[in-house]
């Protein structure tokens, strides 16, 4: 099928199911890139379906893929179920330190989190880096780069109780160590996320002797 | 949306990393192979001259002096991505991990190799002609 | 501090120190003496460094540190396919540390007739 210049891949796959192919099964919701549903493998890179231009891809034909490392459903439709194991494992929940405190707690403009996080906070669960690291590829059990980001974020959180259990998931043999700064993640991540250096901030932090987690 | 032409620069050497990662991988494993036979070699020591000598003629050779310099390439590539990894996991990278691959591992090393490799090479050729 | 921290960091102090010894290494063997220099290794032209009880020390020492490096390097490529339960890897865990043990050895009684 010829491609408009100004298509997505979205567009494009919208059109086939029009004219085309009636029954081809793809996800999307927002399709401004904020949402994270349509990730898919394209040209076999994992990529956000409704943000990719199909004039900004180096090939004259275009392959959507499902995403790998996920089950598939139908079509280019994946189940994340092993994405949502690994983030619940890496304890996301915020549990505050003092729950029953009169005030709010104020997270200053120049504070530590707040300038760290910054550029973490992003996160809208597409699966994208999962799907890029070859390490999840092999290994099931691995955390993956986005259950361990939202840990870091957990981490710095200085309003966030929750450090001994973290600890000991982001320690583990298939938490961060089995990163191994290939940085596929940071290169497909839709919202610009550094994983990678979320994931070597906590290698830095466990090789501390502290009972506690500091960043 | 971000770009076109940040869209094309970020994914024209995506995956540079992970040919990184292999390659560091694969170097090690060689090199862990020939440090058990190097050490194996070595061992003749305590079987007398005799023996460590022939042990140590048998690599002297055009094919085995070809396969060092090859070993030099694996050493040189291991190492240089092994500091790069290292000055990453340092947070010294800054956020530049595709051009330390390009210019310290592979070129860096490549100069490295070629200053060992082209004397060994004219070394052997010269004395095996 | 983990085991897993506390290899994650050796591998790099490891990795230093080879660069540094290897380096040293390749000096020594191939450039310190002038018959070396004509790429003349024998027994006889190593003999006098290898006698040396100091020299026998630091290769040892080069020896163990490369060994822990390579074989906790191949460690970390089998957790990564990650198909082990904890009882095959702790058998994992146990033969490299006796292929490390076997190799350091045979290179320790190398010198052993000197």
């Amino acid at each position: 099928m010829d491609l408009d210049e100004r298509m997505t891949v979205l567009d494009a796959l919208i059109r086939v199911q029009r004219e085309v192919d009636g029954s081809i099964g793809f996800r999307c919701s927002c399709r401004v890139g904020m949402c994270g549903t349509c990730a898919a493998h394209v040209n076999r890179i994992p990529r956000l379906l409704c943000s990719t231009l199909v004039r900004t891809l180096d090939s004259d034909v275009v392959t959507v893929e499902p995403l790998p490392h996920y089950p598939v459903i139908k079509d280019l439709a994946v189940s994340l179920a092993p994405f949502f194991a690994q983030w619940r494992r890496a304890r996301p929940a915020f549990r505050p330190t003092h729950a029953d405190a009169p005030t709010l707690a104020v997270i200053g403009k120049h504070s530590r989190f707040r300038q760290l996080s910054a550029t973490k906070r992003d996160c809208i669960t597409c699966g994208a880096c999962y799907a890029a690291c070859s390490i999840t590829g092999m290994n099931a059990r691995y955390l993956g780069p986005a259950a361990i980001n939202k840990a870091l974020l957990r981490v710095l959180d200085p309003r966030d109780a929750g450090g001994a259990d973290r600890r000991q998931v982001l320690d583990h043999s298939d938490g961060v160590w089995r990163c191994h700064t290939q940085f596929n993640c940071t290169a497909v991540c839709p919202r610009h996320i550094d994983l990678t250096d979320s994931i070597v901030r906590l290698k830095r932090a466990l090789v501390r002797p502290a009972k506690g987690l500091t960043v | 949306m971000t770009p076109v032409r940040d869209v094309v620069a970020k994914y024209r050497w995506t995956f540079s990393g992970m040919v990184a990662w292999t390659l560091q991988r694969v170097t090690g494993v060689l090199l862990l192979f020939y440090l058990l036979l190097h050490v194996h070699t070595i061992g003749k020591l305590s079987q007398g001259p005799a023996a460590f000598n022939e042990a140590i003629a048998t690599f002297r050779s055009p094919l085995f002096t070809c396969l060092e310099i090859g070993l030099l390439g694996v050493v040189v590539l291991h190492a240089f991505n092994g500091i790069r990894i290292t000055l990453l996991d340092l947070g010294l990278g800054g956020g530049r991990q595709r051009q330390l691959f390009w210019t310290l591992t592979v070129g860096l090393g490549l100069v490295v190799f070629l200053a060992g490799a082209i004397p060994i090479f004219l070394f052997a050729v010269l004395k095996a002609g | 501090m983990s085991w897993n921290a506390i290899e994650w960091y050796f591998q790099r102090v490891t990795g230093g120190l080879l660069l540094v010894l290897l380096s040293a290494h390749f000096w020594v063997e191939h450039f310190m003496t002038a018959p070396l220099r004509r790429g003349d290794l024998t027994f006889e032209t190593i003999a006098a460094r290898i006698s040396n009880p100091v020299w026998q020390a630091i290769d040892i020492g080069f020896l163990v540190v490369a060994l822990v490096h390579g074989l906790s390097g191949v460690r970390n490529i089998i957790l990564d396919w990650g198909r082990l339960g904890p009882r095959t890897l702790r058998a994992v865990n146990l033969g490299l540390v006796i292929i490390g043990v076997v190799w350091a050895w045979v290179g320790i009684t190398a010198f052993s007739r000197l």
